[in-house]
């Protein structure tokens, strides 16, 4: 392991040690301004990245915003004879202000018709470049836009120009590595793994998805600009979809996180058509075989190849302050359930195309109970989760949590206010570590925002103090052990355990457990009982889906059953076990399942 | 009038096999083929080849045409999906982008780069019906349309061939325990969709002439057409070209039809035709995004 | 005797040495657009220089590099930078294309590099840049041949005017309704169209509404050929004139010789055989070369080539001696003679052809020289 991470950073030295080489190896005027050209497009790839790689979505606007911030400079410039210190904040506020008016209405569409709109909006400014002669040229465009002058000082060509482009590069590199590194990094890759346990965690993924794309367009702003002083003329070609297919073929290649993945991409993608120039046309052959090679081999592009081939270090936080067991309410001893109700569900109905998933089901958690629900299968019981966390909207019926009606809310919110959740089919991240995945619960306690997190410094102080926090919930389940472990590589039963952990690190009031026990084993069953168990005896109220009523027995001090979309039994377990209305769910289940078809 | 609703419908007829093809595979795989529209160029350029040597109409190259379309259908799925199937999305996506881009500079590098001109269908005469000129060409368009997609009808809900494609386009893991080549299937999809969007290449290629360059173009209107009518929807592909078509003839020329518009030429100029015809596709998008005829989208998480 | 033999040896020796010594060796680098929209125009660009190439006067050993200029407005302008520093590079074959020209005028003027491109569209000869040489007609002033004829010769006033919606057409269409104006008629209808784009009926329906007396064309190939088909089957018998592209052998051998009757064209340049023993040599050699005669952009670079070889052959050794050469001097091409107007403009001459309806050939109608524009 240390020697892979030793090689790792040898290769990242070697590989800054190259870029900087670069352009004082290849340094006539033609290879500068290659270089330079591929400078651009690395601005470009690297603010792609955000919207494509963080969030994970499939823009096609990347290209519009590009070719319509060189207009706006080219029209300052050329039209207005502005100089670069209007033209660059011009073009970034235009391309942002542009990408806001068209996130509101694009950003909730499901992916490929995300992709579609911003296609179609990309080809709408097309035509309208080639038509709106007046302002933009037509179709030939306009020249004369000037090299850049900063303050009074005249960028030349060559290496000065060269120079002002690689240094946006590195701000547009801090940008991201600063993005990504913190507490709001994680959160947007978990919004991009699994949107609907975001969700759950009190992450808005909208809101995540929308400062995403915002900073992609603004980045694009500024490799529009400095591209249209760098060829000095602006033309409809700049808005051709061909550009939008090599900002993507630069993150396909380069990997879709990796900001070295993206200045990479750049490289090759600039400079390939050169390099297979005496092949005359059919270098477009190669290129696009080589393409799709690379897809087939290397799908996360050539930084997964990279992070499979030497793993990166996963930092395991030492700091062993604060061991103490998690220390929620102020009072100690065992606090009996009281008869205060926490939540209540009234009248709750929802239909799916007819069929009653939930009919008028009504009942109250007391704080400090454990509610079990039972029933047969496909009698409601996720669905009544589902809408008790907003994931579906009820059809009928009222929630409250406390004193607030909680039914139609958003489901981040309805996390943010308290009730934590973990999923029937288990929605953890598989590439980030245990310690991580819980610690993004604390994302909206640490009121983590992009403006924060642009400006920490050597450790997010946030991400330090989720990870603690994390650390002390794991610690309640036995399994700091695991902390630096990759959840791909659990168990299914430490996995279940963890997505506890990691809705208990939202420090709800209310927890909704979905078959918590399923995949554990006896001993592990019984651990888990007693972690429950002192839980609630400091106040959190729990309910629980369960089948399995050995787990139940002790553990439930009230249980309801549903049945059909319907609550036909609700009291103290041993009542319930004994109600012939359950037995006869149950049983007539059963017997039509044996019954000959 | 007549004579550009006539124009209007062999349009929509010609872009219907386009979008169906494009639907067939995207149900079968969930897969968008960015090289649908280069489909439409060696289609044509094909049947420019063949009519220039051989002399014969172009119903006469059909089958040959949509012989060679079918190989290429398939051998393209088996480089640019198959090997991508389990990956994102986006990976197929830009496979079948540079598949297209090998496919047009393939094309360039063996036809010329010079627009060519393929056999008409049957003629190209016209002949007069009460005074409107109607060009054979023009109906042949509509009835080999009509026709293929007869044929497509048949073959998916007739022949067992069928029955099976629909199997995997429903739900490709039960259709593989029901014992079918979810694979071979696959290819035979991607086939048909080559085969019907060559012919539509083969029509374009006489009314409109073909040139290696025009791939994207029809790309562009495959998709916006798919989406338009109902993305996964057959009705919904027909739906979709009829609307493109709509903006393409009818929309530009309504400055003619409706004297009061003769004012406001610039309105319904070609570019601004087809800027109205994207800023309809973004309102279908926004306030319903699966078309005319596609399933409720499920709001996304 | 042995020393007459000995004398006669050395005389010869030194004669051969000095015309060894008269060999020049260069390289040109042929930027143009092979793929792309425009990689028809561009391949015709290619054939004419190649062909210029191998009809080098003799003493010069010339080699040819041929940089594909694609579709990106900054695919000329790369090109250049490369080849630009190179020692036996004095001058460069630009594309046709002129958005990538524009973009290589500073490039140019950088590096003191003569550019030659048969692009005619407007802006490039607006620059003050003194490295630029167009070989095509501006537009400016081609349309005035376009329109004189129209005007004077048809007599026809009312104009549609159809053209694409690229940097040529939109060029072509500002010069020829502001020229239509300035001679009395009018402009009755006029359409920008996509160059992809293939359904025009709607257009033509406009056109037929507005009631024109003469259609004007800035189309390229396809679409122009459409047009003219579309017209022609549609029994529209107002004439049509159109630009150099109808002209073309490749646009001509896509429509049928009676969808030609009465279409003409403004060419810049054409080439009949019995001009003259250069002109016949190209022709020939043309079409035992590339299969199908010239069009205007081949005969234009091959004459522009020409022109700067001959720069060479008569002394020119450096970048700045051919654009002193190509300034000052005239040429007498294949298609016309080459004289700068003093901003780079070197052909002033423009041909109006005629179909007559029996072949795919155009017979030379009219002949303009000397234009000036309006």
């Amino acid at each position: 392991m240390n020697s892979a991470v030793r090689f790792r950073s040898l290769l990242a030295g070697a590989g800054l040690v190259a870029l900087v080489a670069w352009p004082l190896v290849m340094s006539s005027p033609y290879d500068l301004r290659l270089f330079t050209l591929a400078g651009v497009f690395a601005i470009l790839a690297i603010g792609y990245q955000f919207i494509f790689g963080y969030v994970g979505e499939l823009s096609l606007a990347q290209g519009a915003f590009f070719g319509f911030s060189a207009y706006v400079t080219g029209i300052l410039a050329a039209k207005g004879g502005q100089g670069f210190l209007v033209t660059l904040p011009a073009s970034i506020i235009a391309s942002v202000v542009l990408a806001s008016l068209i996130a509101v209405p694009v950003l909730r569409l499901a992916s490929h018709y995300f992709a579609l709109a911003t296609l179609g909006v990309g080809q709408v400014l097309l035509l309208l470049a080639i038509d709106w002669q007046s302002l933009t040229g037509g179709a030939i465009g306009l020249s004369g836009v000037t090299l850049p002058n900063v303050l009074g000082f005249q960028i030349g060509r060559g290496w000065p120009m060269l120079l002002l482009v690689w240094s946006f590069v590195g701000i547009a590199a801090l940008v991201a590595f600063q993005t990504k590194r913190g507490l709001y990094g994680l959160a947007c890759h978990v919004v991009r793994q699994n949107a609907v346990a975001a969700k759950a965690l009190a992450i808005d993924p909208n809101a995540l998805r929308f400062a995403m794309f915002l900073l992609s367009a603004a980045l694009a702003g500024v490799a529009g600009a400095l591209y249209a002083h760098t060829i000095r003329i602006v033309s409809p070609e700049g808005l051709d979809f061909k550009v939008m297919i090599s900002c993507l073929t630069i993150a396909v290649i380069g990997g879709r996180t990796h900001i070295w993945g993206a200045i990479a991409g750049a490289l090759i993608v600039i400079h390939l058509p050169e390099w297979l120039r005496s092949f005359e046309q059919s270098y477009l052959i190669i290129t696009s075989v080589v393409l799709i090679l690379i897809l087939i081999v290397a799908p996360e592009g050539l930084a997964g190849l990279v992070d499979r081939a030497l793993p990166p270090k996963t930092r395991i936080p030492t700091t062993a302050a604060s061991v103490g067991a998690l220390a929620e309410s102020s009072g100690s001893g065992v606090l009996m359930p009281s008869e205060t109700p926490i939540l209540t569900i009234d009248g709750l109905t929802k239909t799916f195309g007819g069929v009653h998933a939930l009919n008028a089901v009504s009942f109250s958690l007391m704080r400090g109970s454990i509610t079990a629900v039972i029933g047969p299968n496909g009698s409601g019981k996720t669905t009544l989760v589902n809408c008790i966390t907003g994931l579906y909207r009820a059809d009928a019926g009222q929630i409250t949590l406390g004193r607030s009606t909680i039914t139609t809310l958003e489901p981040y919110r309805i996390s943010s206010l308290g009730i934590g959740r973990t999923f029937q089919n288990l929605r953890l991240v598989e590439d980030m570590t245990v310690l991580d995945n819980v610690a993004v619960a604390r994302f909206q306690t640490e009121k983590a925002s992009f403006r924060e997190t642009l400006f920490v410094g050597a450790r997010d102080p946030m991400l330090e103090r989720a990870r603690h926090h994390a650390l002390r919930a794991l610690r309640q389940l036995g399994l700091e052990q695991m902390a630096g472990t990759k959840c791909g590589s659990l168990a299914h039963g430490t996995k279940r355990l963890v997505e506890i952990a990691r809705a208990l690190c939202l420090d709800p009031t209310v927890l909704l457990l979905d078959e918590p026990a399923a995949g554990l084993n006896e001993t592990e069953q019984a651990d888990l009982a007693v972690h429950l168990e002192s839980l609630a005896a400091r106040g959190l109220t729990m309910l629980i889906i369960e089948h399995n009523m050995e787990f139940l027995r002790s553990l439930a001090t009230q249980m309801i059953c549903l049945d059909y979309g319907q609550l036909i039994a609700a009291g103290r377990p041993r009542e319930i076990y004994k109600n012939e209305r359950v037995i006869e769910a149950y049983v007539g289940r059963r017997q039509a399942a044996e019954m000959p078809a | 009038m007549i004579q550009l609703l006539l124009n209007a419908l062999s349009l929509t007829a010609a872009y219907s096999l386009l979008a169906m093809g494009f639907v067939l595979v995207l149900n079968a795989t969930g897969a968008v083929n960015l090289a649908h529209g280069s489909f439409v160029i060696v289609g044509g350029l094909i049947a420019a080849a063949l009519g220039s040597w051989l002399n014969l109409p172009g119903a006469a190259l059909l089958p040959v045409v949509m012989a060679g379309m079918v190989l290429i259908g398939g051998g393209l799925a088996l480089i640019a999906y198959y090997p991508l199937r389990d990956r994102p999305a986006v990976s197929v996506f830009i496979s079948t982008i540079s598949m297209g881009a090998i496919l047009e500079t393939a094309s360039r590098l063996l036809f010329g780069p010079s627009p060519r001109v393929a056999p008409p269908i049957i003629s190209s005469g016209s002949f007069q019906v009460g005074g409107v000129t109607v060009g054979i060409q023009a109906v042949s368009m509509i009835v080999l349309a009509v026709l293929l997609v007869g044929a497509q009808y048949v073959i998916l809900s007739r022949t067992t061939l069928g029955k099976r494609l629909r199997a995997v386009a429903e739900d490709r893991e039960i259709a593989t325990t029901l014992g079918i080549n979810v694979n071979t299937m696959i290819l035979v999809t991607f086939g048909i969709a080559a085969a019907l969007a060559g012919s539509a290449g083969l029509m374009f290629a006489n009314t409109f002439y073909i040139t290696p360059g025009d791939g994207e173009a029809y790309m562009i209107k495959t998709y916006v057409a798919a989406t338009m009518g109902g993305w996964g929807s057959l009705r919904g592909a027909v739906a979709g070209a009829l609307i493109v078509s709509i903006f393409e003839v009818l929309v530009p020329s309504l400055p003619v039809v409706i004297p009061v518009m003769a004012g406001a030429q610039s309105l319904f100029s070609p570019t601004a035709s087809t800027i109205w015809l994207y800023l309809a596709f973004l309102i279908v998008l926004f306030f319903r995004p699966q078309g005319l005829f596609g399933e409720a989208v499920q709001q996304r998480a | 005797m042995k020393a007459i033999g000995a004398a006669a040896f050395a005389i010869s020796a030194i004669y051969s040495w000095s015309a060894c010594a008269q060999e020049v060796n260069l390289t040109v680098p042929i930027i143009v657009p092979i793929t792309g929209l425009l990689a028809l125009e561009g391949t015709s660009q290619l054939n004419g220089a190649n062909l210029a190439v191998a009809h080098a006067p003799a003493g010069l050993k010339i080699k040819s590099q041929v940089i594909d200029s694609g579709t990106a407005a900054e695919g000329g302008a790369n090109a250049l930078e490369r080849v630009a520093t190179a020692k036996d590079v004095d001058f460069v074959v630009a594309p046709l294309f002129g958005t990538q020209v524009l973009a290589m005028l500073p490039t140019a003027l950088d590096y003191k590099m003569p550019i030659l491109a048969p692009t005619g569209t407007g802006p490039v000869t607006e620059q003050g840049n003194p490295y630029m040489f167009r070989l095509y007609p501006n537009d400016a002033i081609s349309k005035v041949a376009h329109i004189r004829y129209v005007v004077d010769d048809l007599k026809l006033k009312k104009a549609a005017i159809l053209y694409n919606t690229t940097g040529y057409g939109q060029s072509g269409f500002k010069f020829m309704s502001e020229y239509i104006t300035k001679l009395g008629g009018e402009v009755v209808f006029s359409e920008g169209i996509d160059l992809s784009t293939k359904e025009i009926s709607a257009t033509l329906a406009k056109v037929q509404a507005a009631k024109p007396d003469v259609i004007l064309v800035q189309m390229h190939s396809a679409s122009i050929a459409m047009v003219v088909k579309q017209i022609a089957a549609s029994g529209i018998k107002t004439p049509v004139v159109g630009n150099t592209t109808i002209a073309m052998p490749a646009t001509a051998s896509l429509l049928q010789p009676s969808d030609l009757k009465g279409v003409c064209a403004e060419s810049a340049s054409w080439v009949e055989k019995g001009k003259s023993p250069a002109s016949d040599k190209f022709l020939e050699d043309y079409i035992a070369k590339f299969g199908a005669p010239p069009d205007a952009y081949a005969i234009q670079q091959y004459d522009g080539l020409m022109m700067a070889l001959t720069a060479v052959k008569s002394g020119a050794r450096s970048a700045e001696d051919v654009r002193k050469y190509m300034s000052s001097n005239s040429y007498e091409g294949v298609a016309m003679t080459y004289k700068s107007d003093g901003k780079g403009n070197l052909a002033h001459s423009v041909v109006i052809v005629c179909y007559d309806g029996t072949s795919l050939t155009p017979k030379l109608v009219k002949r303009y020289d000397d234009i000036a524009a309006f």
